[in-house]
């Protein structure tokens, strides 16, 4: 028995390798047929036949050379394996006998797998794609609710105090750690920054600054060295680093003795004490939640000792400006240990006397990073979804009305004995060659698409965790098989049923009208235009939202605009290291108002400068620095004391910014002596003097008095979407840490922005600066997130609108060219042809009113789903479902002409000859 | 053709060649045509050329090999041979045969 089963394996081995040597064996076979015909022939000779006579007895004895080569081919090759590739070259040469067909399912498989495949992979990175940490799930983001700030947030970050009660008290969680955005400034150490060329200055990093529990909280250990310790979080012991595995390989090229080395951060020798792993990444958790984070890059690189210091101490009421990530114990709910933190935080308010009411919120931690991006990126993907559905339909169609045509072949070959497997095997083949074409073609699409789409999505929180894995390739071409198949099986396995005599009885046209064949095809064009009414009224609202964003009235001038962001985080700027609490350190404050003055009064003489000034805090980076505005002569009731941000400006900023003064002045060099005056912005001044005008007023501000002397227009300088109340303050009233300087001038970015850059670097080598860039960019950046939204959805959109044509385009051709005999009998009866034209219409309105009710009807239900993410734009907005209808007509329309001056055309006739 | 010969019967050509071969030592396949021939008399009728798909399929299982090689009237021609599991399928097809045969003269002979 082994010895059988051996002998057959070694069988199919042979055979097997027999099918890649075809020819060499052919030849030899040749050669040995020749050979056994000579000795045949010279034996016939030596018995005294003539030559000729040898020969033929010969060949009669051999019995047959061609059926000899046949029979001993079948032995060689694989049977089964040979017929499949007959079967396979002959779908192949069907697919090209109608390029126009194949053209066409190809194209529509390329576009509809490869949009599919690169919009999922952002899906899958974004949101679906696990964190690097251990049981990630049991992660969660503490935030606090305080019921006195509810206006500005209802979930703000922690309190330091808050934060350690929870953790020393709560048994719900295994642990909690607490962390801090921060920048770093960092160079390393055996390099001199003298030279002005870039390199040597110092990079500007993000980072964190984390509590020690930071690591295990996440679960996570360092591959090289340790995490913090307690000891590190004392002030002055905090000269410690850890990096990550990118910034190891930047920094120290992967040297593996980097813990005896040291990194120069913000001028200051660090030591690192640990390296992470390479697939640590820690997401940006934004300070606010749902709050945009654009900008953003997800590339923390630096992690230090969250620094616990006395201001840190000393608040027990406020300074909610902490972020803090917490371990729930396995099998504990996030409702459990919501309800036990929130009722620790409550009973520490009783317990201190806080004047305010907090309270706690856990939230899920994958939640709290993708949340406001969970909506529009599966709306995307639905969208994305409809269109590969469409393209289904299409497919659907164009196979219908193949296997219609093809009815007539199908059936002559099975009465003509054709094995019914067989040609189904045939029609597998087909579609499965069509699936594979499409397939590829999608993974290709997506590809080269997945660049542009990442681009355009750069400001998507963990972005750079988006890929094109291998695996989700394959199933890329996997979905695209069974489509194909799928939708252009069943379509043709209808030919197949039909009984052969009546096939052959008929000609293929009147096949075409069976019923249900039209019916069928009905159906789906309804299906198709349902679903292009429902994109394009989607498209229309989310593109009308971000239109009105982008031309609505901004009270700001972002052109030829540069700015340029520098970071004093060197010693002699900063009071003590980390500690921004500490405002009365006059050395560093002149050092740092030292450096601002020079530059301002530097860039003035740039070539072009038409307004230089400075402010303290990039424009459109949200909101930031909020304060209560008091009154000396009004006490607000509690909870109505109104919030602004404060901005510390130079003078000349209204004017560089473009935004208008309503009353008063700009701020003067004059009030350096004496800085204390504000502007107020028309929102901030309205909400703290509803009776009056605030113009010449007071506002207390951490017990000072602030005079009012302007108050400018409603700027959106902090978010497009946004009016923000705002305090402007002159700069020197605190010299900002990260100045912006703003130069408006007529040169062009490419000049402008290094000279800016030197200008800086003239006065202090050792500042970095991150960010050179135009307001325009920044404008254009802060909306990136909408805009590719609206651009992915038009391109959608139009992707629906092109196959709805085509569909109804298909339908209607297909339909009037096989009825173009009734209709020459019709004209030939005495029909006019505008008669003619109605009946087509008729036939194709149907489908199409009934598809527009039906999308109408899925609309009102997506577009209530998608409210939340339109910007000062109504969810029925008529003019969206208005324009999306009139397109949706006038695409049917045009799909109808060609159609229907072939009509016009029907020469009676020839219709009547052409049977 | 007469009646009086029989066409080869499925299967047993292979047994006559693996015999040839043991026989005859190495052959190139006229050889084996022409021995089985001569072996059977006139009571068969041979294709010679069926000879040829038979040769490969005792090849694929590793019962025979073949090699090129120059015949005594100096032409080249395949030469085929046993091999050694060649020699044990003999064995094993001979028994398999012999029961067969005698199975079929149990029922070929007169019942009563």
């Amino acid at each position: 028995m082994n010895r059988h089963t051996s002998g057959k394996w070694r069988s199919l081995l042979g055979r097997t390798l027999a099918l890649f040597r075809k020819r060499e064996l052919d030849e030899d076979l040749d050669e040995e047929l020749r050979s056994h015909l000579a000795h045949a022939v010279e034996e016939n000779v030596r018995q005294g036949m003539t030559r000729n006579e040898a020969r033929r007895q010969a060949m009669v004895r051999f019995g047959g050379v061609a059926q000899t080569r046949e029979a001993y081919r079948t032995q060689r090759g694989l049977p089964v394996l040979d017929t499949l590739g007959f079967d396979l070259r002959y779908a192949f040469r069907q697919l090209r006998k109608s390029p126009g067909f194949t053209g066409t399912v190809v194209l529509t498989l390329t576009l509809g797998i490869g949009a599919v495949t690169a919009v999922f992979s952002v899906v899958q990175g974004v949101l679906l794609h696990p964190y690097p940490f251990r049981d990630p799930s049991r992660v969660v983001v503490l935030r606090e609710t305080v019921r006195e700030l509810e206006k500005l947030s209802p979930l703000l970050p922690v309190n330091y105090l808050h934060y350690a009660n929870l953790r020393k008290n709560a048994h719900t969680i295994e642990d909690a750690a607490i962390f801090q955005n921060d920048g770093f400034s960092v160079a390393v150490d055996s390099e001199v920054a003298n030279a002005s060329d870039e390199s040597a200055h110092p990079r500007e990093t993000e980072g964190l600054n984390v509590s020690p529990t930071f690591f295990s909280v996440l679960g996570v250990t360092p591959i090289l060295g340790r995490t913090f310790t307690d000891e590190e979080t004392q002030p002055g012991k905090d000269n410690e680093a850890i990096l990550t595995w990118p910034a190891w390989q930047r920094y120290f090229h992967g040297d593996p003795s980097v813990l005896n080395r040291t990194l120069r951060i913000d001028g200051v020798p660090t030591a690192i004490v640990g390296v992470l792993p390479p697939s640590f990444r820690f997401p940006v958790v934004s300070m606010l939640p749902n709050e945009s984070t654009f900008g953003s890059t997800d590339r923390y690189e630096i992690f230090r000792p969250f620094v616990v210091n006395s201001g840190v101490l000393d608040e027990t009421d406020g300074d909610y400006d902490y972020l803090a990530i917490a371990r729930l114990h396995p099998g504990v709910t996030m409702a459990q240990a919501q309800s036990e933190l929130d009722g620790l935080d409550k009973a520490y308010a009783v317990t201190n006397k806080l004047g305010s009411h907090v309270g706690v919120a856990v939230e899920p931690f994958a939640e709290e990073i993708t949340g406001s991006y969970r909506k529009p990126l599966w709306m995307l993907f639905a969208a994305v979804f409809a269109v590969l559905l469409m393209a289904c339909v299409n497919l659907a169609n164009l196979q219908i009305a193949r296997g219609v045509a093809r009815s007539h072949e199908t059936m002559l070959r099975s009465a003509l004995g054709a094995d019914k497997m067989r040609l189904l095997r045939g029609l597998l083949l087909e579609n499965l060659l069509l699936g594979v074409a499409g397939g590829l073609g999608g993974v290709l699409c997506a590809l080269a698409a997945e660049t542009t789409l990442l681009t355009a999505a750069a400001s998507l929180p963990r972005v750079n965790e988006v890929h094109l894995s291998a695996p989700m390739l394959a199933i890329a071409v996997l979905v695209s098989v069974i489509t194909s198949i799928a939708f252009g099986i069943f379509p043709a396995l209808r030919s197949l049923r039909v009984a052969p005599q009546s096939a052959l009885q008929m000609n293929s046209g009147r096949v075409a009208n069976t019923r249900d064949a039209a019916n069928a095809r009905r159906v789906l064009v309804a299906v198709e235009v349902a679903c292009s009414v429902t994109l394009l009224i989607v498209t229309a609202l989310i593109t009308r939202s971000f239109a009105h964003l982008l031309t609505q009235e901004r009270h700001f001038n972002a052109d030829h605009l540069m700015m340029a962001k520098a970071e004093l985080s060197t010693p002699r700027y900063l009071n003590s290291q980390h500690d921004y609490h500490d405002h009365a350190n006059n050395a560093t404050n002149d050092a740092r108002n030292a450096v601002m003055d020079r530059a301002l009064e530097r860039l003035r003489s740039l070539p072009g400068a038409q307004a230089v000034a400075l402010t303290g805090t990039l424009p459109l980076s949200g909101d930031s620095m909020i304060d209560a505005v008091e009154r000396p002569d009004y006490n607000f009731p509690p909870g109505q004391t109104p919030l602004v941000n404060r901005r510390y400006v130079s003078p000349g900023y209204f004017k560089a910014m473009g935004i208008p003064l309503l009353e008063g002045r700009e701020f003067a060099a004059s009030d350096e002596r004496d800085p204390h005056v504000v502007i107020l912005s028309e929102k901030a001044a309205k909400t703290a003097f509803p009776d009056a005008s605030a113009l010449g007023r007071t506002i207390l501000r951490n017990g000072q008095k602030f005079t009012v002397v302007g108050i400018a227009a409603d700027a959106r300088i902090n978010d497009l979407k946004r009016d923000p109340a705002i305090c402007f303050v002159p700069y020197w009233a605190n010299p900002p840490y990260t100045p912006v300087f703003l130069v408006r001038s007529a040169e062009p970015e490419k000049a402008l922005g290094p000279a800016m850059r030197n200008v800086i670097w003239n006065i202090d080598p050792d500042v970095s600066i991150p960010t050179v860039m135009s307001l325009d960019m920044q404008v254009s950046e802060s909306v990136a997130t909408d805009r590719f939204q609206a651009l992915l959805l038009s391109g959608f959109g139009a992707a629906a609108l092109f196959l709805a044509v085509l569909g109804i385009y298909g339908v209607l051709a297909y339909s009037v060219s096989m009825r173009t005999q009734e209709f020459g009998i019709r004209i030939a009866l005495g029909s006019n042809r505008s008669g003619l034209v109605r009946l087509v219409l008729r036939d194709a309105s149907y489908p199409l009113i009934g598809g527009i009710l039906i999308g109408l009807l899925a609309s009102a239900a997506a577009t209530r789903w998608i409210r939340s993410l339109l910007y000062e734009t109504s969810a029925v907005d008529p003019w969206a479902v208005a324009m999306s209808l009139a397109l949706l007509l006038i695409a049917a329309l045009v799909a109808s002409l060609i159609p229907l001056r072939k009509v016009t055309k029907v020469d009676p006739m020839q219709a009547l000859r052409s049977e | 053709m007469g009646d009086s010969k029989s066409d080869v019967l499925q299967g047993t050509l292979d047994l006559m060649v693996l015999k040839t071969l043991e026989a005859m030592g190495p052959l190139h396949g006229y050889g084996i045509a022409r021995r089985i021939e001569q072996v059977s008399g006139d009571t068969l009728t041979l294709n010679q050329g069926t000879i040829y798909p038979a040769l490969l399929r005792l090849e694929q299982r590793g019962w025979v090999k073949a090699e090129w090689g120059m015949s005594e009237s100096n032409r080249r021609a395949k030469y085929y041979s046993l091999t050694r599991p060649g020699r044990k399928q003999i064995e094993s097809e001979t028994e398999n045969w012999e029961r067969i045969a005698a199975t079929m003269a149990r029922f070929l002979a007169p019942s009563n």
